[in-house]
């Protein structure tokens, strides 16, 4: 009963212990059988008596065939122990899916502990490895079950893909077959084949489409790809600095391009071509093995056309339509990773390629198939291509008989394997989403992608929420730590149609000439508690994202529209900062309270401007509103002598119909004075409550920074500059801010525009924990401000619930929640939000561009455009009015198999930023308007892209796709 | 501890003249001893010896390490001797200290050989792994659980058997390139160990003069009365591997190489004896797993 | 690192509520006028009691009470990597202390004036709960000594890992970083003689923990009386007179 375990192991400093574990044995495990009569019954008893047999798993089957697991149609499935820890220690994620799927007791798995049974533990033989171990513990395990329930109705079948292991079960005694088997026996459910997932086990699988029709051996098929090198040789390449690692990503306008960050070499390292890339997937992280610097490239300087496939006659055209604008550094990888020295060392870049993938990060894949003859049949198999919808990811090849009915739907899939062999990783479909192009189903995809989760609140979230319908109650007001405000003229100013108002002010003129004015942000910490499971939701969700056409809340929607909201004529609480003002806007004094407010309205922007501007309107909301405008317009002014940048982006706003929810109109957001009058005081607020934060709490606070851009991400804003005979100087905020003002053009959207590209040079602002760095790191680039926090909304913001706590703490009002003292759950916090955000930011452009799509389905429209970056064979256009960038190709297209035209050449000039046809009668400079012609086309049915083309020329332009 | 009194000493001295000890035992004749193997599982290798009343505990960790600067093909043998209190109470706190330095320097100059690693117990070579910049390190700690007479004698027979239970993981350098070291690759299978070869480990004689005769194997009470000792490390082939002079009083030096050959003789009953105990304890050892 | 599986099982097998396998012998070492020598799992510990015999310096001796000394030290190859220790190290000192204070607690020590009584704990391997191993190691040695006790010390270390409280800590489950509680009781009187924890534990944990503590002390004494039993029983047996 006994045993001893008795290994070597060798620990991080190099040293080898001895280790020797005790390892008991006993005798009071059960089998988890319903039909077992000997057992104790339990609450882990779940394999049912009625079913026509269990199914054991072995370690293999466990970890590549997870999605054939998950199905509904597996159940009663017995997991030994020995196969849970290898999957543990293989596989962090399938591990976690295996236990969940455990612990849903309708799927009935059970997990046997086979290793301390006195009956299923086997002892290592002299000379047998590891691996033969576990498969004989496996086997003793089926044995077992079989011998203890002889006679009941379930068999127990052992499910395994290794030939040897199952002639060996049956050897024993036991009934073993492979997946592939087992799936296609049960005739009650054919579907399930598709799930099969594709290994490299022998098994009887049907072979994939090169060696299609003969079941040739493997050696036949051509070696596409160098091998990868094992761990060890990565390790030890790695420590002598042969090989660099860094995690791969991918250039989103071109999928064979792609960028390793290594702190080894300092720079990134390009990876180009196919054959370098070996099978390294977007996310992977790798090793990388430097080219001599004579075979160092740069990067392809055209648009990315996907070139034709020699794959079964299936052709691709496909050229690269147009899209949302970016607007800040993260949204356009591919440019920001261009903009590496061009001009040095004649183009070229430190280039390497991929000798080994040291994590695989595959994740699922949503897209679609590409359209395929299908096979003669409706059941016959096929093994169609699958196109994810991130363009950064390779396309994969699956097998299915179902593909008249995926044909034309958004699906998604997961990679099982890339062998060297086969030109495009194999994977398998694991569900639909819906059909191609319906709104609902690509909303659903895009926020998929971006990780947001969609799901209803659950029951114990809303059990949280304080019972409906909810007034402030007298216990509320009595509380002496709350200051009762009713009495002050408090109003909102939102955009129009919004419910959920987080802001309020009041601007009261004191006696002595100064003002005091107050921010009212809704108390949220008040009915949100710490580590509730409403906390905890909305901490996993970490902020509302807004849709075109629908928000995703991050709290339940009777706090957001109601109990929280500031709406006016009713009594709310809220978590004011009131400063005393001088008539120049300097502070004098700031307190900061809970309280009670009765807001007197609820503006919209519109409606704010309107009342400030017209001069017969002169009650005392409208004065409040003039005073808080003349107040505002000073800060802001002393803003800019600072350094603040006024940055621009091409924000767009659709109008929606009510009914069918499609887009009716589409145009840009108006910015009144009224909108930077709110952002104004909302800035103040939150560095003001930075301040206080931080004062109190040094290393603990949840702080918002935002790095300096560096010089290379200024690159490409300099060169467009100098090239229309601009300089800017960006050495400092305020010095970009001063060159900013002084960009004058030919025309008044000019400086607009200029400004437009500057932001696109800025990084993304991040939240952080003021503990992880030195005070300068605090700064704001963009604010030009020493420290920022979010405060001011934290009805859709998690980091400003989690200010709101640091705030009262430092109050004295509550104490600080555990987790916000913990310096590591603060860091894991600040990196869980700034996913969050950066997701919530790219799912909302992706809403857009969607939008715009359907926008232009059934028009076409000829708009104005400005060049902002010239191309070998074109250029890219910013179509200010409707906010959309994009390609216009100025070369046709090659045929098929033919290289370009040389008749159709175009000559660039990068030092000018021109392109110039070849007989001299066309040129075009950056910054130069154009006429184009947006129409949206279909070069395969249901998929849309987004095509510009010149005006001018489009009637011309018949041949081309 | 009482000290003897005048009567029981000659009486001790009287015994020994007459080649009768207090145990009936000849002046030549070593205690029944038994061993036993593996008492340290964290160990490498480990032996438990009573000698008489004598107990020890013999321990060998085998750790990697750097070879000795001037011989950078060789490992590393490294002992020590320590004294529990669960001896007695003058061996609490630093009260052993001074016995267990004599005993351990005793040790090293019979096992450790010549400055180069020739005649060392075991072959220092075998233990290289990388030449220069890795080695093994066989570290062999003596404990002594209860003293009663001849400790070193007890420890020699016990870092044999230890020895002779030592299991060295097999490492392998993998490929590293021009002059770089590869990275060592552990294998973990504790049946693939490397077994340490003790047929030149040697074996130890004390022989004790007490009175004008001198006998093996003292007991503590002959060995309080002792005037000095002679320890005379002796291995398989007959050869003497260290000679260790304790006590106070002088030998003369006719004695003295008397003394070497009679300690030959019992050295090499002994390790016959010692051979057959420890193959007795690995068989017992066997049949328990 | 999961400590307890969903199955209800610990990484080497045990429930939570089991103790390790417990072995004892007593009277190993001839000489001490008392020894044991106790394993508790692979926690290996040895220990001798010398006296009661004359106090070795005049000036300590107690009037009206024996005086207990205790020394603990642990073997250079007691634990995974060989450690070299310098006697007289504040860990060593510690737990001499604190052995010294359970043990002084149980021994009727005001029947042996102006003696002196030397516990030697030895500890030949470590894995977890050498505090608890020691102090039985030190109960059994005195009773094989005949020291006159009022009460066995039973002694037993606890947890609270993933949720779940555990009985009788090997070394890897007491690296992992979360609290351990030491308890030594007298069983018969259930009185607590020595209680130590390390790390942060909730109030309402820690009575649970405590509980778990105590249970397995009962459990050791039991078992360490059983053992005391049998090795009387054979002594009696030997020495002739009893006949069973």
């Amino acid at each position: 009963m006994y045993q001893q375990k008795q290994f070597f192991k060798k620990t991080r400093g190099g040293k080898i212990l001895k280790v020797h574990r005790e390892h008991y044995l006993r005798d009071d495990i059960v089998c988890g059988s319903l039909a077992c009569t000997t057992c104790a019954h339990g609450d882990s008893t779940v394999l049912s008596s009625e079913a026509a047999q269990y199914l054991l798993i072995d370690t293999n089957v466990a970890l590549h065939q997870m999605d054939l697991l998950e199905n509904a149609a597996i159940a009663d499935v017995i997991v030994p122990e020995v196969v849970l820890s290898e999957v543990q220690a293989r596989n962090k994620a399938i591990h976690g899916r295996l236990r969940l799927l455990v612990a849903d007791k309708s799927r009935r798995f059970f997990v046997f502990s086979n290793e301390h049974h006195k009956d299923t533990f086997v002892k290592t033989e002299k000379g047998e490895i590891v691996n033969d171990r576990n498969d004989r513990a496996i086997r003793r395990a089926t044995t077992w079950y079989q011998s203890h329930l002889a006679g009941k109705t379930p068999d127990v079948l052992l499910l395994t893909n290794d030939a040897d292991n199952a002639r060996r079960a049956r050897d024993e005694g036991a009934a073993a077959q492979t997946v592939y088997a087992y799936v296609q026996s049960r005739t009650d459910k054919p579907e399930l084949l598709d799930f099969v997932a594709r290994t490299g086990d022998t098994g009887g699988e049907a072979a994939g489409p090169s060696a299609e029709g003969d079941a040739g051996p493997q050696a036949k098929r051509r070696m596409l790809y160098a091998e990868h090198k094992g761990m060890a040789e990565l390790t030890a390449g790695l420590q002598k600095g042969l090989f660099h690692q860094g995690k791969l990503r991918v250039n989103r306008f071109n999928c064979f391009e792609a960028y390793v960050g290594s702190q080894s070499v300092g720079k990134e390292i390009l990876i180009q071509g196919r054959e370098d890339l070996n099978r390294a997937v977007d996310g992977d992280v790798v090793a990388v093995e430097l080219l001599p610097p004579e075979q160092w490239k740069g990067p392809e300087g055209g648009i990315f056309r996907e070139h034709d496939e020699e794959e079964e006659g299936v052709a691709e055209n496909a050229e690269e339509g147009a899209g949302l604008a970016p607007e800040i550094a993260e949204d356009a990888p591919g440019a920001a990773l261009e903009n590496l020295d061009i001009g040095k060392e004649g183009g070229r870049v430190p280039t390497g390629r991929v000798v080994g993938i040291i994590k695989r990060n595959w994740r699922n894949y949503a897209g679609s198939l590409e359209p395929m003859k299908g096979p003669g049949g409706s059941g016959a198999m096929a093994h169609p291509l699958f196109v994810s919808v991130d363009r950064r990811v390779p396309k994969i090849r699956i097998q299915t008989r179902q593909l008249a009915n995926l044909a034309d739907k958004r699906i998604i899939v997961a990679i099982d394997k890339w062998d060297r062999t086969s030109r495009y990783p194999e994977g398998h479909y694991i569900k639909t989403l819906g059909d191609i192009g319906d709104r609902a189903t690509e909303s659903e995809l895009l926020l998929m992608e971006n990780d947001i989760n969609t799901r209803p609140f659950s029951q114990a979230v809303l059990n949280c929420l304080p019972p409906l319908p909810w007034s402030v109650s007298d216990a509320d007001v009595a509380k002496p730590w709350r200051a009762d405000l009713r009495n002050l003229r408090v109003c909102s100013v939102d955009p129009i149609g919004c419910r959920d108002i987080d802001d309020a002010l009041h601007c009261t003129a004191l006696p002595n000439g100064n003002f005091e004015i107050g921010v009212h942000i809704a108390d949220v910490t008040n009915f949100v508690h710490p580590e509730t499971p409403l906390d905890l939701e909305a901490a996993d969700r970490g902020t509302s994202v807004y849709l075109v056409e629908r928000r995703i809340d991050m709290l339940p929607k009777p706090l957001t529209e109601d109990i929280c909201s500031l709406r006016a004529d009713v009594d709310r609480l809220a978590f004011s900062v009131i400063w005393e003002m001088t008539p120049s806007a300097d502070i004098v004094k700031s307190h900061y309270t809970k309280s009670i407010i009765r807001s007197s309205a609820a503006l919209s922007y519109p409606e704010a401007q309107a009342r400030m501007d017209d001069p017969h309107m002169s009650d005392p909301l409208t004065e409040d509103l003039r005073n808080l405008n003349r107040l505002a317009k000073i800060m802001r002014q002393r803003r800019t002598e600072r350094g603040a940048l006024t940055l621009a982006s091409p924000e767009v706003k659709f109008e929606i119909d009510t009914e069918t929810h499609n887009p009716l109109d589409v145009g840009m957001y108006q910015i009144r004075e009224a909108n930077q009058m709110i952002e104004e005081y909302m800035l103040l607020a939150n560095v003001s409550v930075a301040e206080k934060i931080l004062k109190h709490f040094p290393s603990c606070s949840l702080l918002r920074r935002h790095p300096v851009p560096t010089p290379q991400m200024f690159e490409p804003l300099l060169r467009t500059a100098a090239a229309v005979g601009i300089e800017l100087d960006v050495g400092s905020s305020k010095a970009l801010a001063d060159s900013l003002d002084r960009a004058q053009g030919s025309d008044p959207y000019f400086n607009k525009l200029i400004r437009i590209l500057a932001t696109r040079c800025m990084t993304q602002a991040v939240y952080f924990c003021s503990g992880e760095l030195s005070p300068p790191e605090y700064h704001h680039y963009g604010l030009a401000s020493p420290l920022y926090t979010h405060f001011t909304s934290p009805i859709r913001r998690y980091a400003d619930v989690v200010v709101h706590r640091l705030l009262a703490a430092a109050l004295n009002l509550t104490p600080l929640p555990e987790r916000t003292r913990d310096k590591k759950s603060m860091h894991d916090l600040s990196d869980g939000l700034n996913y969050r955000h950066r997701n919530a930011q790219m799912a909302g452009r992706a809403s857009v561009e969607l939008h715009t799509l359907i926008f232009f389905k059934d028009r076409a429209v000829d708009a104005e455009a400005r060049i902002v970056k010239v191309r070998s064979n074109g250029f890219i256009v910013f179509v200010p009015k409707y906010g959309i960038e994009g390609p216009v190709y100025l070369t046709k297209k090659p045929d098929k198999g033919a290289g370009p035209d040389p008749n159709d050449d175009f000559v660039v000039d990068e030092e000018h930023q021109t392109i110039t046809s070849k007989d001299k009668r066309q040129t075009y400079k950056v910054l130069d308007t154009v006429t184009v012609h947006i129409e949206v086309q279909e070069p395969q049915p249901h998929r849309p892209k987004l095509i510009l083309t010149l005006a001018s020329d489009s009637k011309e332009q018949d041949g081309f796709a | 501890m009482p000290g003897l009194s005048a009567a029981e000493l000659s009486f001790l001295e009287g015994g020994i003249a007459q080649d009768l000890r207090n145990d009936g035992r000849g002046r030549e004749d070593f205690r029944s001893f038994s061993i036993q193997l593996d008492v340290i599982s964290q160990a490498s290798g480990s032996a438990r010896v009573r000698l008489g009343a004598t107990d020890i505990l013999a321990s060998i960790k085998a750790e990697l390490g750097s070879p000795p600067a001037e011989f950078p093909h060789l490992g590393r043998l490294e002992l020590a001797v320590e004294i529990s209190p669960t001896a007695g109470p003058e061996f609490e706190g630093r009260g052993g200290e001074e016995l267990s330095a004599e005993l351990g320097k005793a040790l090293e100059r019979s096992f450790a050989g010549g400055a180069n690693g020739t005649g060392a117990a075991v072959d220092l070579a075998a233990l290289s792994v990388v030449e220069g910049k890795t080695c093994w390190v066989l570290y062999a700690d003596v404990l002594v659980l209860n003293a009663d007479g001849n400790i070193l004698d007890a420890s020699a027979i016990g870092i044999k058997a230890a020895l002779s239970n030592t299991r060295i993981p097999k490492v392998e350098v993998l490929a590293g390139e021009g002059d770089e070291e590869g990275e060592l690759e552990l294998n973990d299978d504790p049946d693939e160990c490397a077994r340490v070869s003790t047929a030149a480990v040697p074996l130890i004689v004390t022989l004790t003069k007490v009175g004008r005769h001198y006998i093996a194997d003292a007991t503590g009470d002959e060995e309080a009365q002792m005037s000095s000792a002679l320890s005379v490390a002796v291995n398989e082939k007959g050869q003497l591997c260290g000679v260790t002079k304790r006590g106070s009083a002088g030998i003369d030096p006719s004695v003295i190489s008397d003394m070497l050959s009679v300690a030959r003789r019992i050295g090499k009953r002994l390790l016959a004896k010692v051979d057959a105990e420890i193959s007795l304890a690995e068989s017992r050892l066997e049949s328990e797993t | 690192m999961e400590y307890v599986s969903p199955e209800g099982l610990r990484l080497d097998g045990r429930r939570p509520k089991e103790v390790r396998q417990l072995k004892c012998e007593l009277a190993v070492l001839h000489r001490a006028d008392g020894s044991a020598y106790l394993e508790m799992g692979n926690t290996k510990v040895l220990a001798t009691v010398y006296g009661p015999h004359e106090v070795s310096q005049r000036s300590q001796s107690l009037h009206d009470r024996a005086l207990v000394h205790c020394e603990y030290s642990m073997a250079t190859f007691s634990t995974g990597e060989r450690r070299r220790r310098p006697k007289g190290d504040r860990r060593s000192v510690e737990l001499s202390l604190v052995i010294r204070q359970s043990m002084e607690a149980a021994i009727l020590t005001h029947l042996l004036p102006r003696t002196q009584i030397d516990i030697y704990v030895q500890v030949l391997q470590a894995d977890g709960g050498t505090r608890a191993a020691c102090i039985n190691a030190a109960t059994l040695a005195l009773a094989d000594a005949g020291v006159p006790m009022r009460d066995l010390v039973a002694s037993c270390a606890a947890g609270y890992l993933n949720g779940t409280p555990l009985l009788d800590l090997n070394y890897v489950e007491d690296s992992a970083g979360g609290p351990d509680l030491t308890v030594a009781l007298l069983p018969k009187a259930e009185k607590v003689t020595l209680l130590q924890m390390d790390s942060k534990l909730p109030l309402d944990t820690f009575e649970a923990v405590l509980g778990l503590a105590m249970d397995g002390c009962k459990a050791i004494a039991a078992h360490m009386r059983q053992a005391l039993l049998e090795h009387t029983r054979k002594q009696a047996v030997v020495r002739g007179p009893v006949r069973l």
